[in-house]
């Protein structure tokens, strides 16, 4: 026989805040790392400090775009840790915790410590450059867009391993190679015209793109700045929606 | 206390026919379980036994919501845990073989901040870690962090975040792995405690006398399949008999002793199973042939290497 009580009904994001804090703890323990998430960042904007002063600003906003898409990366590399070294992943998923917000959780949780670093070189791009409000405001909003979408394509990859040995070679491949090639650190026009659409598609180069715009560096027209701006919005909307159900199914092994 | 939606007179755990095939590309599949039917009722203690490799873990990751079966059903308080998952994880709680905790937690903030992931108050958040850091010994090392602490401080702090859940139903893989023999006991006497308390649990572990000393009941699995049920005690007494001599270092008696029961030998003792009412008369043979000999009682040790020995001999 059974009672006829109701079970509680399903929050999605149950223990999202709790789990949040629990990994700014962890990871606010990697100092080293925090520091070393700036080196590609701090190299290329040493290159175009030798090479040509005139694009720092350029380099500055595509360093902090760079720097909020490489958070995926460190996502991917703590998610597999945590499931195939820590087995923790066990112990939070079979729980009332829900995997939504595990993975929304780490991924908050990733991005917080490693946004103070990314604070204090906005702080000295705006004491170098002086980037007007409008631009500031788009920065924040692309950056937040930026993030969401690796942090999601992030954990969707990190599914995948089931050693941590042979991440860090695809993770950095995937991360270095989208946020490098493209034209996040330097203009638009300097990409091949060609490949200039496939740039306004993918979320760095697309955000770079409108950030460009918005300083007056590259003119995009409107139907440019449309493409860049939904393809931006639309895929972090999709990857992240893709990336729920996937942080749904794979709780278990099949 | 079992949490709201425990539906408390559905049976825990009811695992019928499980089957599950591992596939991985490149190897040959490996079926893990063949068939599992078990149940677990309410605030049982039950043990899972088996070699390694026979399926323990399976069992346990699936009954946890981890691991999709191939076939068969398993209910969580009524609750198809295979289809409706989500059902099931508010009841459960899990020590995974080999979980490790955070290494940059310290004990006390793993607890405490697990349970507020699972959505407790803080006020019982803190209440409960409190007491699991005293049962399980912890109190000392509370707050360094754990990559600081020895093996078996790390796995006291896993179980100590676990059973500080009370969750309706726990699964524990191989909980006291490491641990000395006053935290084993430790974690016996919160096991008991947690029963007390209204848990549920199914348990797996390799020492036999913690299996003995802990569980309501147990189930040996041998290759996938039950091998077999019952108690403690029952599996001792299949045994055919309560009493073990134990002959040191002379293996080529075995023909002097067949008569009187079970004889096994591990090339440098024989154990010879009997009666007690035979005793007297084994005992006359070893002593006229000035045989080393101690008599205890036959423990749940031999009961299962008996019973999983005479299974692999069938088997070959
Ligand atoms: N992910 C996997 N892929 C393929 N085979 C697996 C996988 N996990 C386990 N197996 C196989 O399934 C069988 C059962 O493994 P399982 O881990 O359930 O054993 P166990 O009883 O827990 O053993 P132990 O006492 O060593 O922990 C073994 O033959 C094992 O090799
Ligand atoms: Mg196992």
């Amino acid at each position: 026989m059974r009672t006829s009580e109701s079970p509680a009904p399903y929050r999605a994001f149950r223990g999202l805040s709790a789990f949040f804090w629990t990994e700014v703890r962890v990871q606010s323990h990697e100092s080293t790392a925090m520091a070393t998430s700036m080196v590609v960042q701090g190299v290329l904007l040493v290159f175009v400090f030798i090479l040509d002063r005139s694009l720092l600003p350029v380099a500055f906003l595509g360093a902090i775009i760079f720097s909020m898409f490489t958070m995926g990366q460190r996502l991917l590399n703590e998610a597999a840790y945590v499931r195939i070294d820590h087995k923790a992943t066990d112990l939070y998923l079979a729980s009332p915790l829900t995997p939504e917000a595990f993975f929304l959780g780490m991924a908050a949780g990733v991005m917080l410590v490693y946004l103070s670093p990314v604070i204090i070189l906005f702080v000295f791009a705006e004491i170098v450059v002086g980037y007007s409000l409008p631009t500031v405001l788009l920065l924040v909003g692309t950056g937040a867009l930026v993030w969401l979408f690796s942090a999601s394509f992030g954990y969707v990859i990190s599914t995948f391993f089931r050693d941590n040995r042979a991440i860090w070679a695809y993770a950095s491949l995937i991360f270095n190679g989208f946020g490098v090639l493209p034209p996040v650190f330097y203009p638009l026009s300097y990409f091949p015209a060609a490949l200039q659409p496939i740039a306004l598609m993918l979320p760095p180069s697309a955000a770079t793109a409108l950030l460009q715009a918005s300083i007056g560096v590259t003119s995009l027209s409107i139907g440019a700045i449309a493409l860049a701006a939904s393809a931006l919005a639309g895929e972090t909307l999709a990857m992240f929606l893709f990336t729920i159900y996937w942080a749904r199914r794979k709780v278990r092994e099949d | 206390m079992p949490g709201p939606a425990a539906d408390v007179s559905a049976e825990p755990l009811v695992a019928r026919d499980l089957r599950k095939v591992y596939t991985t590309r490149g190897s040959p599949s490996v079926e893990a379980l063949s068939g599992v039917s078990l149940e677990v009722r309410s605030r049982e203690r039950v043990a899972l036994l088996g070699r390694n490799g026979a399926g323990k873990t399976t069992f346990l990751k699936i009954a946890s919501t981890l691991l999709r079966p191939t076939s068969g059903t398993i209910e969580i308080f009524g609750h198809d845990a295979d289809r409706n998952p989500d059902r099931a994880r508010p009841l459960i709680a899990v020590v995974p073989q080999e979980g490790k905790p955070f290494f940059h937690l310290t004990p006390r903030e793993q607890i405490y901040t697990y349970l507020r992931t699972r959505g407790l108050s803080r006020e019982v958040a803190q209440t409960r870690t409190a007491t699991a850091l005293d049962q399980m010994g912890l109190v000392e090392v509370q707050d360094r962090l754990a990559i600081t602490l020895s093996g078996g401080q790390r796995q006291r702090t896993m179980v100590a975040t676990v059973i500080a859940t009370h969750a309706p139903l726990l699964f524990l893989d191989e909980p006291t792995i490491g641990m000395d023999p006053f935290a084993r006991r430790a974690v016996w006497a919160a096991l008991r405690e947690l029963t007390r308390l209204g848990s549920t649990m199914l348990l797996t572990t390799h020492y036999l006398d913690e299996a003995d000393a802990l569980s309501d009941r147990l189930y040996i699995v041998e290759r996938g399949r039950v091998l077999m049920e019952g108690t403690a005690e029952e599996l001792k007494r299949s045994v055919g008999g309560t009493l073990k001599v134990t002959i040191a270092g002379q293996t080529q008696h075995v023909d002097l002793f067949r008569s009187f029961g079970t004889v096994m030998t591990d090339g440098t003792s024989l154990t010879v199973i009997v009666q007690p009412d035979s005793l007297g008369e084994l005992m006359a043979i070893a002593v006229r042939e000035r045989l080393t000999t101690t008599v205890g009682p036959v423990t749940l040790e031999e009961a299962f290497m008996r019973a999983v020995g005479r299974s692999i001999n069938e088997d070959e």
